[in-house]
């Protein structure tokens, strides 16, 4: 999921700060033994949710998806160590995600990139230019679709030249198109202005 | 009629900023509603180029400067129609001769003149750099340097100027072809460069989309160089190349232009 502009109070908090409060929120919710606090938990990050004013919609199967699994495990659990654990650690999990979805969907992608560049900046120290990763990872993001994109269309053509299940036929393709959407956009990163030699 | 400035490229100095610069401003016949009226070039001149790939040469020998605010290029596939336009923002460097755009020459400042030269590619997919639509508009501003809150700004004016203020906030994998070549015009845009080549921009598109592309790139206050196969983009441009088997073979207004060319190609 990727967040649309948001103007809650949380927008306006820097990345690195949420980041920070999540990670420790995370260890913290490991160190609680008890389902009750856990609840009172829960009920604070679905109030945090609610006061970054993200899109409901965007998160209805993510959720849907987080409580089916969050279920599974409180079933599992508690058939193996009793309810009172089960409950513990399917709160656990759901309101760790709840407090995973609020930081990012009011945290847009740029700011996550440029929180991303700050952490990785002492790699500059072992030769890594964590601009170049960065952006690596934004464009891992953006292409995933189009590559699948690709490859529907690639398998489509093959089905229709009576090539099913091959997945040779399939790869190959793929791979030169791949290639071929890999130097397109290099060019388009030099024509709209990366420097790729900027280091933070 | 245009009347066509002389851009006088000193010899021998560093070049200045572009901002310390006087420009020539190209005054292009009035056309059809909606169109610029005034376009402010920066002079390009191209210089006995020779291009070879792999061997084989894809343009030679071509001198020619393009000043016109409308300039369109045509011919057939393989002639080196993308080869050309590349060398003008320096994605392709020349194997001999030179390429001037303003005070700068693509080998010595190829970066500098991609500030001033935009390019909106054939396929727009490949173009969007950023998940998101705003990202990939502020890509390029942050390239230049730009501060954050200035970027927000650039952002929002360019899309509400497109009039596609709505696909802000969208995922770009999203978007329909003629939206990401709205957007793609829009990351290009809002750089503010003098010059937008666009390369085959209407290949993908539907009618309803080419036309809109099409009404866009008429009413652009940059000179527009276009690369395509759609003959009726031309018709209101100032000058139209006809590039064959790697040369000009044509050069002058789009109705001889393309006289010429469905001649050439009928042969």
């Amino acid at each position: 999921m990727i967040a649309a502009k948001n103007d809650s109070w949380l927008a306006l908090v820097p990345a690195g700060a949420k980041f920070a409060v999540l990670l420790l929120v995370s260890i913290g919710l490991y160190l609680v033994g008890h389902w009750q606090p856990l609840a009172v938990a829960l009920l604070v990050s679905i109030a945090l949710l609610l006061s970054a004013k993200v899109a409901l919609r965007q998160l209805l199967w993510p959720l849907v998806s987080l409580l089916v699994i969050v279920g599974i495990i409180w079933v599992l659990l508690g058939i193996q160590t009793g309810w009172e654990q089960g409950a513990v650690a399917a709160l656990r999990l759901l309101t760790l995600c709840i407090f995973a979805y609020t930081v990012s969907l009011s945290t847009t992608f740029d700011q996550m990139l440029e929180l991303f560049q700050k952490v990785a900046s002492p790699l500059k120290y072992l030769g890594a230019n964590p601009a170049q990763i960065s952006l690596g990872l934004a464009l891992a993001v953006r292409f995933i679709p189009e590559l699948k994109r690709v490859y529907l269309e690639v398998r489509e053509a093959q089905f229709a030249r009576g090539l099913h299940n091959n997945p040779l036929a399939v790869a190959v393709p793929l791979v030169i198109r791949s290639l071929r959407i890999a130097e397109e956009t290099a060019e388009a990163l030099d024509a709209r202005g990366y420097d790729s030699t900027t280091t933070p | 009629m245009i009347k066509y400035a002389q851009w006088n490229v000193p010899e021998g100095t560093d070049p200045p900023l572009l901002a310390d610069r006087k420009e020539p401003t190209m005054q292009a016949s009035p056309k059809a509603a909606g169109q610029t009226s005034s376009v402010t070039v920066p002079g390009i001149h191209l210089e006995k180029i020779t291009v070879l790939r792999a061997g084989k040469v894809i343009l030679e020998d071509i001198t020619v400067s393009l000043n016109e605010p409308r300039i369109g290029i045509i011919g057939p596939n393989g002639a080196g129609k993308s080869t050309l336009v590349r060398l003008l923002n320096g994605l392709v460097l020349p194997n001999s001769g030179t390429v001037q755009v303003g005070n700068f020459t693509t080998a010595r400042a190829a970066k500098r003149i991609r500030r001033d030269v935009g390019f909106v590619f054939q396929n727009p997919a490949n173009q969007i750099i950023m998940p998101l639509v705003r990202d990939d508009i502020s890509f390029g501003l942050k390239n230049l340097g730009l501060a954050a809150s200035e970027r927000l700004r650039k952002v929002d004016q360019t899309l509400e100027e497109l009039g596609i203020a709505h696909l802000a906030e969208r995922e770009s994998h999203t978007l329909s072809g003629g939206e990401q070549q709205m957007v793609a015009l829009a990351a290009v845009l809002a750089m503010d460069p003098r010059v937008i080549i666009f390369d085959e921009p209407t290949t993908m598109l539907d009618l309803r989309n080419r036309l809109r592309f099409q009404k866009e790139i008429n009413g652009l206050n940059q000179q527009a160089i276009v690369v395509t196969h759609d003959l009726e983009v031309l018709e209101d441009f100032d000058r139209v190349l006809v590039v064959t088997d790697g040369r000009i073979g044509f050069d002058g207004a789009p109705g001889d232009a393309v006289d010429f060319y469905r001649h050439w190609s009928a042969q």
